[in-house]
C-alpha cells in the first residue's frame, strides 16, 4: 500500500455511499475554489461548493459527479466527501436548474439591505449556474 | 341459527378478506425491507456528519473566552418558554397501533409540559387528521415567510399547530427533510421558540422499536441523543412482531453495520492538525443546520420502516384471525350439515318403521 500512490476515496450522501474506490487524484470543489487533491496531501478540512468531483485513474476509472452542499476531508492517504446531493452531470435538469436560476435573481432583488438574504440568494445563483455549466461540460464531451 | 347456505357465503367473504390482508401483509413487508435497508444507507452519512462536528467542537473554542457565551446560536441554550414539537407520523392507517402511539406519546408530552407554550409541527396525514381535532391552526397575518412567524402572530392557545407535512413520507428525500429542518433552526436561531423536540417511532431492527422523544435543539452534546422519554415495546408486540416478520420472511437481525460505523465514525477525526479551508467558527456554522438536518431525515427514515413493520405486524393477525373465523365457521357449518342430514335418516327410518 504504501508504494502505491493511491488515495482512497468516499463520496457519501445521506441516501448511501456513492464511491468508494481509490484513484491517483480527485479534483474537489471547495466554497473557494477547486482543490486537486494527490496522495500525502496535509490534512484538510473544507465546505463543500456546488461543482464537480472528478476522479482519475484507479480503481473506478475517470469519475464525475457534480456534487453540492456539503464537506471534504483530506487525509494524506484518503478524500471523504460528504455531500447533500450527488449526480452525473449528464442527468442535470437544465430546465429545473434554469428556474432554479431565475428564482436566485428574483431572490437577489428582492433582498433588500438584508445581507443574510443576499448571501442566500447568492448561493442559489451560484449553484444553479454551476450546475448549469456543469451540463453543458457534460452536453459538449458525450 | 343461519343455515348452511348462509355460512358458507358467511366463509367466502372472509376468505376473500383474508386474501386482501395477506396481500397487505406482503406488500408491507417488501416496503419495509426496501426502507430498512434505505436507512442503514443513511447511516454513514449521519455518523460522519456528527463525529466531524464532534472533533471540530473539541478544537474550536465554541465559548467565547471572554463572556463564556456559545458562540453559536444552536448551541445556547435559553429557559424553556415556547417549545415546539415535531411529530412524525404516518401517511396511512392500516398499521395497527403506530400512528395512536406516537399521538398518544405527543398528548402525554404536551400535557407533562403544561407551563409551556407549545407549537406542533406535524409530519404524516394520520397525524394532521387527529391533532387537528384537538388543536387549532396557528393565526398567522398574511404568508410572510413561513419561518419567521412570530412578528405577525398573536397566540390564542397554549398549543397550536404551525405547520403541516403531508405526503413527505412517502417518497422522502433529503431536501425535504432539510427543508422542514431549516425552518426549524431558523426559528430557533431567530428566538421563536426555545427548544426543537422530535416525536418518532425509533426503529432498529423488527424487534427493536421505541417510541421516542428527543431534544434536536439547542445542541447539547453532538453525537449524542438527548432523549426526554421513551415508550418501549411491549414484549407482547414484539413476539407479534418477530412472528409476522417470520412468516412474510424479514430477517429479524439488524444488518451487522459495525464495521462501516467504525469507519464512518473516524471522519473529520484524526488526531493531526486540519487545514481549515474556511475559519472553523464558519464550518461549524454550515455543520450544525446540516447536522439537525441529518438528524431529522433520519427519524423520519426510521419511522417510515417503523410504520411498514407495524402494518406488517398488524396485517398478519388480521391474517390470522381471518383464518381462525374460517376455522369456526366451517366447523359450525359442518355440524349443521350434519345435523340436517341426521334428522333426515332419522325421518326416513321412522318413515320405514311406521308401513
Amino acid at each position: 500500500m504504501a508504494e502505491s500512490n493511491s488515495i482512497r476515496v468516499r463520496l457519501v450522501t445521506p441516501d448511501k455511499i456513492f464511491i468508494d474506490g481509490t484513484a491517483d487524484s480527485v479534483s474537489v470543489p471547495s466554497c473557494s475554489g477547486y482543490l486537486e487533491v494527490l496522495y500525502a496531501h496535509a490534512p484538510l478540512l473544507a465546505e463543500l461548493g456546488p461543482g464537480e468531483v472528478t476522479l482519475h485513474g484507479g480503481d473506478v476509472g475517470d469519475q464525475q459527479l457534480f456534487v453540492s452542499q456539503g464537506f471534504v476531508e483530506v487525509l494524506p492517504d484518503r478524500v471523504t466527501i460528504l455531500a447533500e446531493s450527488a449526480i452525473p452531470p449528464g442527468e442535470i435538469d437544465v430546465a429545473a436548474a434554469r428556474e432554479e436560476l431565475e428564482l436566485g435573481h428574483k431572490m437577489w432583488n428582492e433582498a433588500g439591505e438584508d445581507s443574510e438574504r443576499f448571501a442566500k440568494a447568492d448561493r442559489v445563483i451560484r449553484e444553479a449556474e454551476e450546475r448549469i455549466a456543469a451540463a453543458e461540460r457534460a452536453g459538449k464531451s458525450a | 341459527m343461519a343455515n348452511v347456505l348462509d355460512l358458507r357465503r358467511r366463509i367466502r367473504s372472509v376468505k376473500n378478506t383474508r386474501q386482501i390482508t395477506k396481500a397487505m401483509k406482503m406488500v408491507a413487508a417488501a416496503k419495509l425491507r426496501r426502507s430498512q435497508e434505505r436507512a442503514f444507507a443513511a447511516r454513514p452519512y449521519a455518523r460522519m456528519i456528527s463525529s466531524v462536528l464532534a472533533s471540530l467542537v473539541r478544537r474550536v473554542d465554541i465559548y467565547d473566552q471572554d463572556t463564556g457565551e456559545a458562540k453559536h446560536p444552536l448551541l445556547i441554550a435559553r429557559p424553556e418558554k415556547r417549545v415546539t414539537v415535531v411529530v412524525v407520523t404516518g401517511d396511512k392507517g392500516f398499521a395497527g397501533p403506530f400512528n395512536a402511539n406516537v399521538l398518544k406519546a405527543t398528548h402525554r408530552f404536551i400535557d407533562e409540559q403544561s407551563q409551556l407554550d407549545v407549537d406542533l409541527e406535524i409530519v404524516g396525514r394520520k397525524g394532521i387528521g387527529v391533532l387537528r381535532r384537538s388543536y387549532s391552526m396557528a393565526s398567522i397575518a398574511g404568508d410572510e415567510h413561513p419561518a419567521h412567524i412570530s412578528r405577525t402572530r398573536t397566540r390564542q392557545a397554549r398549543v397550536e399547530i404551525t405547520g403541516e407535512h403531508g405526503g413527505m413520507l412517502d417518497k422522502l428525500t433529503f431536501e425535504k427533510a432539510a427543508e422542514l429542518a431549516h425552518t426549524l433552526v431558523d426559528r430557533y436561531a431567530t428566538q421563536e421558540t426555545d427548544a426543537v423536540y422530535l416525536v418518532f417511532n425509533e426503529f432498529q431492527s423488527v424487534i427493536a422499536q421505541r417510541i421516542v422523544v428527543e431534544r434536536i435543539l439547542p445542541i447539547m452534546e453532538v453525537g449524542k441523543p438527548d432523549i426526554a422519554g421513551v415508550t418501549e415495546m411491549e414484549r407482547e408486540e414484539r413476539e407479534e412482531m418477530a412472528r409476522a416478520a417470520h412468516s412474510a420472511g424479514v430477517s429479524l437481525q439488524a444488518e451487522d453495520t459495525s464495521q462501516a460505523d467504525e469507519e464512518a465514525s473516524k471522519f473529520g477525526t484524526a488526531q493531526v492538525d486540519y487545514i481549515y479551508e474556511q475559519p472553523p467558527s464558519e464550518l461549524m456554522g454550515a455543520l450544525l443546520p446540516r447536522y439537525i438536518s441529518t438528524q431529522l431525515y433520519h427519524a423520519m427514515l426510521e419511522s417510515v420502516a417503523a410504520e411498514q413493520a407495524a402494518r406488517m405486524t398488524a396485517m398478519d393477525a388480521a391474517t390470522n384471525n381471518a383464518s381462525d373465523m374460517i376455522d369456526a365457521y366451517t366447523l359450525t357449518m359442518n355440524r349443521l350439515r350434519q345435523a340436517a342430514i341426521t334428522k333426515e335418516i332419522i325421518e326416513i327410518v321412522s318413515g320405514a318403521a311406521a308401513i
